[in-house]
């Protein structure tokens, strides 16, 4: 009975605080520029780099870029890939672009930032970048026959539609306001003004909320502050109005959409404002934070006026499929890793994972490929791992097995391209997820990084001069 | 008239069909429709992105969601 309410305390607390202190500034302002990459940014922009004329130095830049930029969900993932793959720049492009889309995207960038750490998410762009051109480089030289065979009679598509400059403006807008809501920089974080309000209730009710969550900063809980109980009541209020004012805004603007995206505002700032519970009541300390994340939700509006009401409609309808198809899998991917926590004894971890080894990347790796995680939810996991004693190495190594590669993923990929490929993909992707966090743990470690960029650039550089030399070859024999 | 709407069975591609059919209903087209899923039978189209919708064979749009007065367009042109 006690282990049971252990459980299931340890699953809401890891919730309520993930709620709290984490979701609200990366995620809301993460999904609204999802909402408007998917809606705003007409996918032939990007992919028409990726016609099977492409030069090889725009493809495999411009496979990454389409990863990023266009494939939050695998329903865009699967398509894209078949359709880079068998009518577009061929195979290597298409596997950076399948290699980089999961871990790379704007979802799971934002969310690794403000959960692990920047490094985190900084070592995943770089690390997933410079290995996924190169197994796509990789999987291009070892199969370029059949690749010759059949790019011969594939026909070329045609893409016209450019990006105009009111949609870059507007996603730059909305990327700030993700970055400024995010970032942890001196700047944003010093305090301009305070405000002490009297309150005598306040302390009492934190209290009571430390009883129920209790901070403990061996197991990495950071219990529920007043204000993140404030900001849960928030995200619950959105979420009750968004059902019809988002979930219904593409037959037309309601008056719920104005509550729903006032709300969201309101929470936004809110949540910028530092506010503490002093002796006798709150104290709120408004910091250049606050006041760039209110100008930046300001200035968002008269951008928005200058698109077409449709275009809007697209992008909130957009948005909020994105949280109903993502955040339920997040919510309980949350309270799950809570209850599991319970269970896995730190010395477990420490044991197999602890150090940079061989042996911790590779285990990092297996249990990437053989847990199969929604979107985003290796993100929490990682969390746990991390806050267990799991080193940084075998963490990244885990970060990038994870969402590359799981059964679907796999049984996908094969019927695109075939078993051996297919399966030729999977051993790369252990290899160089097992590489990666090898790399990032030495760093970590203190290996001067001069040492770790050169070798992944002799690395890549090889892969390039195979490259060219591979085309020279064929080049006469094509013409 | 012949509608296939292309899409691997994404809510937008669900979208684009429901919105296809209320401008078909709305301006009178007689028309059948195909939702095609098969990721070979989308590529034949040489598509590159879903949703897409093909009208009487042709693509006219791959990878964004049309207005309505824009499927009224191509419905009635060719209606």
């Amino acid at each position: 009975m006690e282990l049971l309410y252990a459980t299931l305390q340890s699953g809401l607390a890891s919730l309520a605080s993930y709620l709290a202190a984490h979701v609200l500034l990366c995620l809301v302002p993460a999904f609204f520029v999802a909402g408007a990459l998917s809606a705003l940014l007409p996918q032939q922009s990007v992919i028409r780099f990726l016609g099977p004329d492409a030069p090889k130095w725009v493809a495999y830049p411009a496979a990454a870029g389409a990863g990023s930029l266009l494939a939050v969900c695998s329903c865009t993932v699967q398509p894209l890939f078949a359709g880079i793959y068998s009518k577009g720049a061929g195979l290597g492009p298409g596997i950076t672009f399948l290699f980089f889309a999961p871990a790379a995207n704007i979802l799971a960038l934002s969310y690794t930032g403000v959960a692990l750490g920047a490094d985190f998410a900084i070592a995943r762009v770089v690390l997933s970048l410079c290995f996924g051109i190169g197994i796509g480089m990789i999987m291009a030289l070892l199969f370029h026959r059949d690749d010759a065979a059949r790019l011969a009679n594939a026909e070329a598509f045609a893409g016209e539609e450019g990006i105009n400059r009111r949609t870059v403006i507007f996603l730059i807008a909305l990327i700030a306001l993700l970055i400024g809501g995010t970032l942890k920089l001196d700047f944003l974080t010093t305090r301009l003004v305070t405000l002490d309000f009297t309150l005598p209730a306040a302390p009492a009710a934190q209290a009571v909320l430390d009883r129920l969550v209790p901070v403990n900063t061996i197991k990495g809980d950071e219990g529920l502050s007043l204000q993140g109980v404030m900001l849960i009541t928030l995200l619950a209020l959105i979420g009750a109005t968004a059902l019809h004012g988002l979930g219904k805004v593409d037959e037309g603007f309601n008056r719920l959409t104005k509550v729903t995206l006032g709300l969201i505002a309101a929470t936004l700032v809110f949540a910028a404002i530092g506010m503490q519970v002093t002796g006798n009541g709150l104290r709120f300390s408004i910091s250049g934070r606050a006041l760039a994340v209110a100008a930046l939700l300001a200035l968002l509006v008269p951008l928005a006026r200058r698109f077409d009401a449709w275009d809007i409609q697209q992008w909130l309808w957009e948005t909020w499929r994105f949280v109903c198809q993502i955040f339920p899998l997040l919510i309980v991917g949350v309270f799950l890793v809570g209850v599991i926590r319970v269970f896995i004894r730190p010395e477990w971890i420490q044991a197999i994972a602890g150090s940079n080894t061989l042996l911790g990347n590779l285990s990092g790796v297996v249990f990437g490929i053989f847990m199969y995680f929604p979107t985003l939810v290796e993100v929490p996991i990682a969390k746990m791992f991390l806050s267990l004693g799991m080193h940084p190495g075998p963490l990244i190594a885990y970060l990038m097995a994870d969402p590359e590669l799981s059964l679907q993923s796999i049984l996908i990929t094969s019927a695109i391209i075939g078993k051996l490929k297919a399966w030729t993909y999977v051993g790369f992707v252990a290899l160089f997820s097992t590489a990666s966090g090898l790399a990032y743990g030495a760093c970590v470690d203190g290996e001067p990084i001069v040492m770790i960029a050169l070798a992944i650039t002799a690395f890549v550089g090889i892969l390039i001069g195979a490259m060219y030399y591979v085309g020279r070859r064929q080049a006469p024999a094509a013409a | 008239m012949d509608i296939k709407i292309l899409g691997t069975g994404c809510p937008k591609c669900q979208r684009l069909e429901q919105l296809t059919r209320e401008v078909a209903t709305e301006i009178g087209v007689d028309a059948q429709f195909e939702h095609v899923r098969d990721i070979a039978k989308i590529m034949e189209y040489s598509v590159l992105s879903t949703p897409a919708l093909v009208i009487e064979g042709e693509v006219k749009v791959a990878g964004r969601m049309p207005t309505k007065e824009e499927i009224g367009h191509w419905l009635g042109k060719l209606g």
